[in-house]
């Protein structure tokens, strides 16, 4: 996948119709809206050409022809359909909501449901803003050509259609001069609008640069002031500035220039029927009345307005399409990791764990280079493994695995004497405890990011559960205790706070299989100690890796792995491990200084763990 | 015709703005007064051109074609037609043009100074305030008064002066006439305004709504593992759903006041037309106007009814500009940091540093340093050394002038501090920060990023030599273009620091202020750090937030901080000789390794 694929709005330059049908094909549920819509514009775009016509009447057969009762009559008609009219302009516009909205809401329901069985392999290499884009602004352009695309074409086609008709009705002479000329103004609006977008497209992208400049500099600007650097940084603002004011520019000026060319073309196209009305006033007595050559003006200075409409349609019609094609690419991408159809829930995942000779590289590495390999392990039921290394290493990776958010490329893991690809994936996870090195919470209350673990627990279960990870006490200080807001991604609370909840929210689901990532910033001691005790609960009870960064966690483990390129370079207790005088004796040294350091709170203000991820 | 010619005008928007709302927007605009009445003034222009073709209608339909009397021909009548477009045309093409060029232009000059000022305000305003909503500020904020001072003032302008030439031009067919097609005006104007000022409050529950979807999203989406890890996957699928639900239901509200709205204005202006065109059919059929006049009337009444159905959506955005407008006034409002401020500056300065009884204390009160007296020599290497929040940092942060102490006096050669403009005293300070801040751009230009004139090629590949880090850079990609941050590599928290040393030895100054942290890097590039440390730290007095004892036994001094001020002071030998918290430190230290030992003993 190249860069340029997460390139935001990039166009397609050709014309899927492809995509369009299937575009097309999202109307298909609501297409009885849709012909309500096509009907109800049928009588608006009638109406309007209706209105000239019936203003003809009153100006020849009432003013003209000296009778009043003949100006009533056409004004009646005037108003009844003007109120007409207005219920339909009101249908169209609820209807036409309805469509939009109903085809947002689908369409985003589907992708995100799909999203949801994507595998983490999609996750690590699609940017979170990508696919947000996707599943916002992309639904939005094609909801929006799907209805009000549709909508102004139908009513420009049909307006010029009736108007056409009416004018081949009054002179089908000087109707056809006027038909002639319509290709011409719906080829230029179109070279126009489309060069209009493109300017302001440049736009929204050096509006972006700007929002950059400007947050890099908040972000450094005690760099900026150290350095004395603030000449220099204006300059480059002011460049870029400049171009936005450039661009905004061209865009605007475009934009002005457009509608003055339009009625330009149409002037002239005026200025004929004005020349070949008065020719036929002149020389043929009666072949048409004073009526009939304003309709006929009227008509051919408001064809411009469809023809606008229609233009702006089309241009942004590709745009719509790319749109449309970014949303089909991401609900036709398959799945890394599914279930085989053969898969089964195994009711139970306890037992013993066997990584079997396995090799595992990520997908969008092109060169294949493994972060696993060849590794094998085996693991008694209600062991606890804790792993160390550096960054970069595998530990991360083997989790992973274990978990099965991905599956070794080659070799396989064995749970309880089986291939886990033989489980479902619910089956496996919703086993599973996780709690990770940066808990993630989401918005809403204490108690209903707990039960998160588990959604039939009661109140008193989720309690529980909080006192057990030594999560309660916090909580119970808290003004408003267990419906307490944790606000977005839980950033009301602290860090501890946050693994002291995410403990609380595993030992609820009473996993079999416990997986903890450990934090590396820093908690005050206190935190600290009832994170402890909450893993130890979870510990106990379950068969756990750690990828560990505390000295007591690691040294209360049953085996503890130093894993170092993909292998497993040393492997035992950690008295064994200590008297090896290896890799693992130079972190332990290492760390133990940090941590005591920390642990007086003299030198420094935060530990810094064996290694971070 | 399409480049435009951006014409800077120098102008001090923080002095215009005075404490009134109206004067000051009114004073920030001043500059472009002409501009305002030449868009205007092209608006009328346009105006009058559109109007003049129902009159020449007229003509054409009384003069040529009924009475006979006219004294041009067909032709000509025919071309004028085109010739009054144009004429529109140019009207219109120059009030766009104008517009652009105010909006933008204010915007441009507006975005540049808030830029400079934001830059330019204290160290303390940027430690306090959120960057989100600084963010927020200067660009959707910025971008509704473009709109405001720009599009807005303007079309409101379009709208009366079309009514006005409108109105006086029915006025000249028949002033009764012109007074009784203006009767609905007002309701059209009420209706507007009411329902756009309720369009705009369920417009913002429509928003909230699709921020919930989108913090629903967002969230799901950073919390993938979790998502599955818990087997969450359905239960997220229906809170979303859920959400999804919200806000289409919230969609179908906004639309639904649109679906009133356009229907029952369409209503109101109908009745004014049916009404109008029957008053002036009547009058035309008793002779009192000409058909022309009648048809040229049909045509202008348009123009004075549709516009006004606009102006409640520009009284609603106007409002909102307003409101922004005072956001942004917040900002400008703040003082900037006088950086020339000051009357000494010396060719070259020594380093010599002295605090005299330094007291510091934020405008709340509270108090980070107290009576701090010390000297640091010329070239000295100065240790600090104290618990989080004992000042080491607030100490160093007053030498750049970051932060104005509150008493007592620093002097730098003999000179009191002050006298120095800050600009001249950053330029001569180097900072080597724990977690050094690197720009978006490539590994060279934030090498020479402190330096403002022109740097070879060779200088700059010195000075990453002797930070240590020539040969990483080698390895990446580009080498030296290669970019720094998303877009390119990310570099590990001990190559950063390698970097900002390399921009602080080009940057050469001579005295340096250092975050020595080497904690978050590997054993093997630690002691690559330390030697490029050491390079940086010759010739110059360098004042180093120690965080580990190893650092410092090497310092010329060392000052210990406790509750905000020095307890302790002097070289390694001569503390640990006292008694005091030094000793206490360096026994725990020594006690550490005691403890590691007999750790690493009793598995043995």
């Amino acid at each position: 996948m190249s860069t340029n694929y997460f390139e935001e709005e990039e166009f397609t330059t050709t014309f899927n119709g492809q995509t369009f049908l299937r575009l097309v094909k999202e109307l298909k549920p609501v297409w009885f809206y849709l012909a309500g819509i096509l009907i109800s514009i049928g009588f608006t775009s009638v109406f309007d050409s209706l209105f000239t016509y019936l203003n003809k009447l009153l100006v020849d057969d009432g003013i003209l022809a000296g009778d009043p009762s003949q100006i009533r009559l056409n004004l009646i008609r005037y108003g009844v359909l003007a109120l007409l009219q207005a219920v339909f302009v009101f249908a169209f516009i609820v209807l036409a909501g309805i469509v939009g909205e109903k085809v947002q809401l689908s369409l985003r329901q589907r992708l995100f449901s799909h999203l949801q069985k994507l595998s983490l392999s999609y996750y690590s290499v699609t940017p979170v803003g990508w696919i947000m884009s996707r599943v916002t602004s992309d639904v939005n352009r094609v909801a929006n050509l799907l209805t009000w695309g549709v909508i102004d074409v139908s009513w420009g086609i049909l307006n010029i259609i009736a108007a056409t008709i009416f004018m081949l009705i009054i002179n089908w002479r000087m109707a056809l001069v006027v038909v002639f000329s319509i290709p011409i103004l719906i080829v230029v609006a179109i070279k126009f609008r489309t060069s209009i977008l493109k300017q302001y497209r440049q736009v929204r992208k050096q509006n972006s640069v700007i929002t950059g400049q400007y947050n890099e500099m908040i972000t450094g600007v005690r760099v900026i002031k150290a350095l004395g650097r603030e000449q220099g940084s204006l300059q480059e603002f002011r460049k870029e500035s400049l171009t936005m004011y450039n661009s905004s520019y061209r865009a605007a000026v475009l934009s002005a220039l457009f509608l003055p060319t339009i009625q330009l073309i149409s002037s002239f196209i005026l200025a004929g029927v004005v020349y070949y009305a008065g020719w036929q006033f002149d020389n043929l007595p009666g072949g048409i009345t004073i009526g009939s050559i304003q309709a006929f003006m009227n008509y051919v200075t408001f064809m411009m307005w469809p023809i606008f409409d229609m233009a702006r349609i089309f241009a942004e019609m590709q745009l719509a399409v790319a749109s449309g094609e970014r949303i089909f690419s991401l609900l036709d991408s398959v799945p890394a990791v599914q279930d085989a159809d053969t898969a089964y829930d195994p009711g139970s995942i306890k037992g013993d764990i066997i990584f079997d000779n396995v090799t595992f590289w990520y997908d969008d590495d092109e060169e294949k280079l493994p972060v696993l390999k060849h590794f094998s392990l085996q693991v008694k039921q209600g062991e606890t493994i804790a792993l160390v290394g550096p960054t970069g290493g595998g530990k991360t990776t083997t989790v992973n695995l274990l978990a099965r958010f991905y599956e070794p490329k080659e070799g396989e893991i064995r749970i309880n004497g089986k291939n886990y690809r033989d489980y479902t994936l619910h089956g496996i996870h919703s086993r599973l405890g996780i709690v990770l090195q940066t808990p993630h919470l989401f918005s809403g209350t204490i108690m209903e990011n707990i039960r998160y673990g588990r959604l039939d627990a009661t109140d008193d279960e989720i309690i529980d559960a909080a006192k057990l990870a030594g999560a309660h006490q916090f909580i119970s200080d808290l003004p408003k205790q267990y419906e307490e807001e944790v606000g977005e991604g839980g950033n009301l609370l602290s860090v501890g706070q946050k693994q002291l909840l995410s403990l609380a929210r595993a030992i609820l689901a009473d996993p079999e299989i416990f997986i903890m990532d450990e934090a590396t910033s820093s908690v005050d001691t206190m935190t600290e100690a009832l994170i402890q005790k909450g893993m130890d609960r979870l510990l106990q009870s379950c068969t756990s890796f750690v990828i560990a960064h505390r000295l007591s966690t690691i040294k209360s483990a049953d085996r503890i792995l130093v894993i170092e390129d993909g292998q497993i370079q040393e492997m035992g207790t950690h008295a064994e491990l200590i008297r090896k005088n290896g890799k693992y004796y130079q972190l332990y040294t290492k760390q133990f200084r940090q941590e005591k350091e920390a642990a007086y709170n003299l030198l420094t203000d935060d530990v810094t763990p064996v290694a971070a991820d | 015709m399409l480049a435009a010619n951006y014409k800077e005008k120098q102008f001090d928007l923080a002095k215009v703005l005075g404490n009134k709302k109206l004067p000051a927007i009114i004073a920030m605009v001043k500059s472009y007064g002409w501009k305002y009445l030449g868009a205007s003034i092209a608006v009328g222009i346009s105006a009058l051109g559109s109007t003049a073709q129902f009159f020449l209608l007229q003509y054409f339909i009384d003069d040529y074609l009924s009475a006979r009397t006219a004294t041009v021909g067909l032709l000509p009548i025919a071309l004028s037609f085109v010739l009054l477009t144009l004429i529109r045309g140019i009207g219109s093409f120059f009030s766009g043009k104008w517009t652009v060029e105010i909006s933008e232009g204010l915007t441009k000059r507006l975005r540049d100074f808030l830029f400079d000022h934001l830059q330019h305000l204290p160290y303390a305003y940027h430690n306090e305030t959120d960057t989100g909503e600084l963010i927020q500020r200067v660009t959707s904020d910025v971008d509704a008064l473009r709109l405001f001072l720009g599009n807005n003032v303007i079309d409101i302008a379009r709208t009366l002066i079309l009514f006005i030439v409108n109105f006086i031009a029915i006025g000249l067919l028949n002033w009764r006439l012109a007074g009784l097609s203006i009767i609905a005006i007002p309701v059209v104007i009420l209706v507007s305004i009411f329902f756009f000022k309720k369009i705009s409050k369920v417009y913002e529950v429509y928003q909230e709504k699709e921020a919930t979807l989108s913090t629903t999203l967002q969230e799901n989406l950073a919390g993938v593992r979790v998502v599955k890890a818990f087997s969450r996957e359905e239960y997220e699928i229906d809170k979303f759903g859920k959400n999804n639900r919200d806000r289409y239901t919230a969609g179908l509200k906004l639309n639904r006041m649109h679906a009133f709205f356009w229907p029952v204005s369409d209503i109101i202006c109908s009745i004014q037309i049916v009404a109008g065109f029957y008053i002036g059919g009547m009058m035309a059929l008793n002779g009192t106007i000409t058909i022309g006049s009648y048809l040229a009337y049909t045509g202008m009444i348009f123009w004075i009814i549709f516009p006004m159905r606009n102006l409640g959506r520009l009284i609603v955005d106007m409002s909102r500009g307003f409101v922004s407008f005072e956001r942004v006034r917040d900002i400008l409002k703040v003082a900037r940091e006088p950086l020339e401020q000051g009357d000494y500056m010396p060719e070259q300065i020594e380093g010599k540093v002295a605090f005299q009884n330094i007291t510091f204390s934020y405008e709340d009160g509270h108090h980070v340093l107290e009576d701090i007296t010390f000297e640091a020599k010329a070239g000295h290497s100065i240790a600090l050394i104290g618990s989080t929040g004992s000042g080491k940092t607030t100490l160093v942060n007053l030498l750049p002038r970051f932060f104005e102490y509150t008493n007592g006096s620093i002097t730098l050669d003999g000179v009191d501090l002050n006298r120095y403009p800050r600009s001249f005293l950053r330029k001569n300070i180097g900072i080597v920060e724990q977690e050094p801040f690197l720009f978006s751009r490539s590994i060279r230009d934030n090498i020479r990023y402190g330096v403002s004139r022109d740097v070879t090629e060779e200088e700059m590949i010195e000075a990453a030599k002797a930070a240590a880090i020539h040969d990483v850079i080698l390895t990446f990609p580009h080498g030296y273009d290669t970019l720094v941050g998303e877009r390119g590599v990310t570099l590990s928290g001990g190559q950063k620091q390698r970097v900002a040393i390399a921009r602080t030895l080009l940057k050469n100054p001579k005295i340096l202020i250092m975050d020595d942290s080497t904690s978050s890097v590997d054993t093997e590039t630690e002691a690559d750090i330390r030697e490029a440390l050491n390079h940086l730290m010759k010739t110059r007095t360098t004042f180093i937030i120690a965080h580990r004892i190893q650092s410092i036994i090497n310092a010329d001094l060392i000052l210990v901080l406790d509750k905000q001020r020095i307890v302790q002071s002097g070289t390694h030998e001569e503390l640990v000789q006292q008694e005091g918290l030094y000793r206490e430190i360096f026994n725990i230290q020594t006690k550490i390794e005691d403890d590691l030992k007999k750790e690493i003993d009793s598995v043995n």
